[in-house]
């Protein structure tokens, strides 16, 4: 089955500044795949892009198997978005977003009534229903905005940064709503600069950084890329000077060392079990106290820095 | 079809959010009414006043007009504010073709404006007279005309802009342009004298003459007061070719400038 989503070469250009730079991307029917990067990073730019929003400055993308440029209508047609920014009519209610939603998507005046039900209930707006949403807090409107795409149930639905502004439980929610909608049958795109957000939700992750498409795997072969299997963050009393970073970097296990603060360590290395005790010998040696040491596995912030030489915080830094 | 119902059901119901606040225009625009008339009355010369016999009678039709144009061209600041606050990424998403959404948009900023005016044009109709049927039908057609026109070239400047500011000035010029070089305050023949006496410019007579806003407060006069001078079909033909060309403009504009960013 060819994949339900073939970006080529797609750019978007804003005078000098390309904000989508040349992307090649291919997402398979059926599987929720994440766009991971910074803010900044072009993921909202792509998803526009596709939605038929904005135009590319060059290249394209085959929905559904519709050219975005040639047929956008029926690419729209397709599509149910989450905005990162909830896109409220500016002065309504959410009873009246998601019903006039539902309405424009073609539901029947009887399913509307049933879903719109069912549909605030899941995302706990039933109660605040005919509230101004001027008065709803942030969290509440991303929820509203996600219920258009739930009643939606589009083939394809992009959901970009789901749970900003959302407290912990409010976010399991929305991740489970995702799920679903996956298990009914939808094709999700997940743009996110939340790391464990996209490594628990995708089936498949594409890394974005400055316009550019860096990787893309499975959330599990990111990891396993990262030479060095094992992490282990260590913290300082004092900032680690230049030569202790270098005495470490001399073990043979040591793949690598990322000094995230002046006092942290970020060791990538192999049998961490035995390496450990040197490591620590080597520092009381030194006379350097250790305030505290953690062992990890890989995450997805791991894969980044791999590929960016940056954390995902230093990349936002970078890119505001 | 549906999309553009959907979208006129939009707009609509934004619109009737403001139900007291343009309860409280229209209160004002009757009371302006009734004052305006009371002191020019007072001041305009006998000879105006022979022409216009009353200008309560004169102005009321006028202030329907001026009244349509201000609520049809309400559209143009709403999408403005839209564009500023990229809800229009989230009506450009939507299942329906661009013509659709731009013709929506241009319908429902009419069918406002002829919302606001209905309590204007009945106090016409109480003061002056009503009208037969078949007049009534021309006054609606016209004036439906007149607000698609008002409403297409307010979504067409209010998609150029960048920014409030400018959407008002914009708004602004259009105002005082449009009104001042018509017959909606004063007698197009007023205006007409005033130019043949080198006290107006010609540039200006004639953008009176051809205004649609002329055209269209002229005809409900003629329909609506006694001894008033038959209107020209050459005016509802203006009227006509202002609401087409505004219409595609704002078609036009809505959907090539709106997904540039």
């Amino acid at each position: 089955m060819p994949p339900i989503i073939q970006i080529q070469n797609l750019t978007k250009k804003f005078g000098n500044l390309a904000a989508v730079d040349h992307l090649d991307l291919e997402i398979e029917e059926g599987e929720i795949f994440g766009l991971l990067g910074p803010n900044g990073a072009g993921k909202t730019t792509a998803i526009l892009m596709l939605a038929t929003v904005i135009k590319p400055t060059e290249g394209t993308a085959l929905v559904g198997g519709f050219d975005i440029r040639k047929s956008p209508d029926k690419v729209r047609g397709l599509l149910g978005i989450a905005f990162q920014e909830p896109k409220m009519l500016w002065v309504a209610t959410p009873w009246d977003v998601v019903n006039w939603h539902a309405k424009v998507c073609g539901l029947s005046t009887e399913e509307r009534k049933r879903r719109v039900k069912q549909v605030l209930e899941t995302v706990d707006m039933w109660e605040p229903r005919h509230k101004n949403v001027h008065a709803l807090s942030g969290g509440m409107r991303k929820r509203v905005e996600m219920a258009k795409v739930l009643i939606q149930r589009p083939k394809i639905a992009i959901v970009d940064e789901p749970t900003t502004q959302i407290d912990v439980v409010g976010k399991h929610k929305i991740w489970n709503m995702l799920l679903e909608l996956r298990d009914e049958g939808s094709t999700i795109i997940l743009a996110t600069n939340e790391l464990y957000e996209a490594d628990r939700l995708s089936d498949r992750v594409g890394i974005m950084h400055r316009g550019k498409l860096l990787v893309c795997d499975t959330p599990k072969t990111l990891k396993d890329s990262i030479l060095g299997g094992d992490i282990i963050d260590i913290q300082l009393e004092k900032d680690a000077s230049p030569t202790i970073v270098e005495e470490l970097k001399s073990f043979k296990e040591v793949v690598d060392i990322m000094q995230v603060k002046p006092t942290n360590l970020r060791l990538y290395l192999n049998r961490v079990e035995e390496v450990v005790p040197q490591i620590m010998n080597l520092l009381m040696k030194k006379n350097v106290p250790v305030n505290s040491i953690r062992m990890s596995e890989p995450s997805l912030d791991d894969v980044f820095a791999h590929y960016t030489g940056l954390t995902i915080e230093e990349a936002q830094k970078d890119e505001g | 079809m549906s999309a553009i119902l959907h979208i006129i059901e939009y707009d609509v119901r934004n619109f009737f959010r403001y139900k007291w606040w343009l309860v409280g225009l229209i209160s004002m625009n009757l009371a302006d009414l009734f004052i305006m008339a009371i002191v020019y009355n007072q001041m305009l010369s006998s000879d105006v006043m022979k022409e216009i016999g009353s200008y309560f009678n004169f102005f009321a039709p006028g202030l329907a007009v001026t009244g349509l144009f201000a609520s049809a061209f309400m559209i143009g600041r709403e999408v403005n504010m839209e564009r500023r606050r990229e809800v229009h990424h989230y009506m450009l998403s939507l299942p329906m073709t661009r013509m659709e959404l731009a013709i929506g948009r241009v319908l429902s900023g009419g069918m406002r404006g002829m919302i606001y005016m209905s309590p204007l044009l009945l106090t016409c109709f109480i003061f002056l007279r009503f009208p037969t049927i078949w007049q009534l039908l021309v006054i609606l057609a016209v004036l439906f005309l007149l607000a698609m026109g008002i409403s297409g070239l307010s979504i067409a400047i209010a998609v150029s802009t960048s920014s409030l500011e400018k959407f008002i000035t914009a708004r602004g010029l259009v105002y005082y342009t449009l009104f001042f070089c018509s017959s909606v305050f004063y007698p197009l023949s007023l205006i007409e004298g005033l130019g043949k006496d080198g006290k107006f410019p010609m540039v200006l007579v004639t953008l009176a003459e051809v205004n649609p806003l002329s055209g269209a407060s002229d005809m409900i006069r003629s329909f609506l007061l006694v001894g008033y001078p038959p209107f020209s079909y050459a005016s509802i033909l203006n009227v006509v070719v202002f609401s087409a060309v505004f219409t595609f403009s704002a078609a036009f504009a809505y959907i090539k400038i709106i997904e540039r960013k």
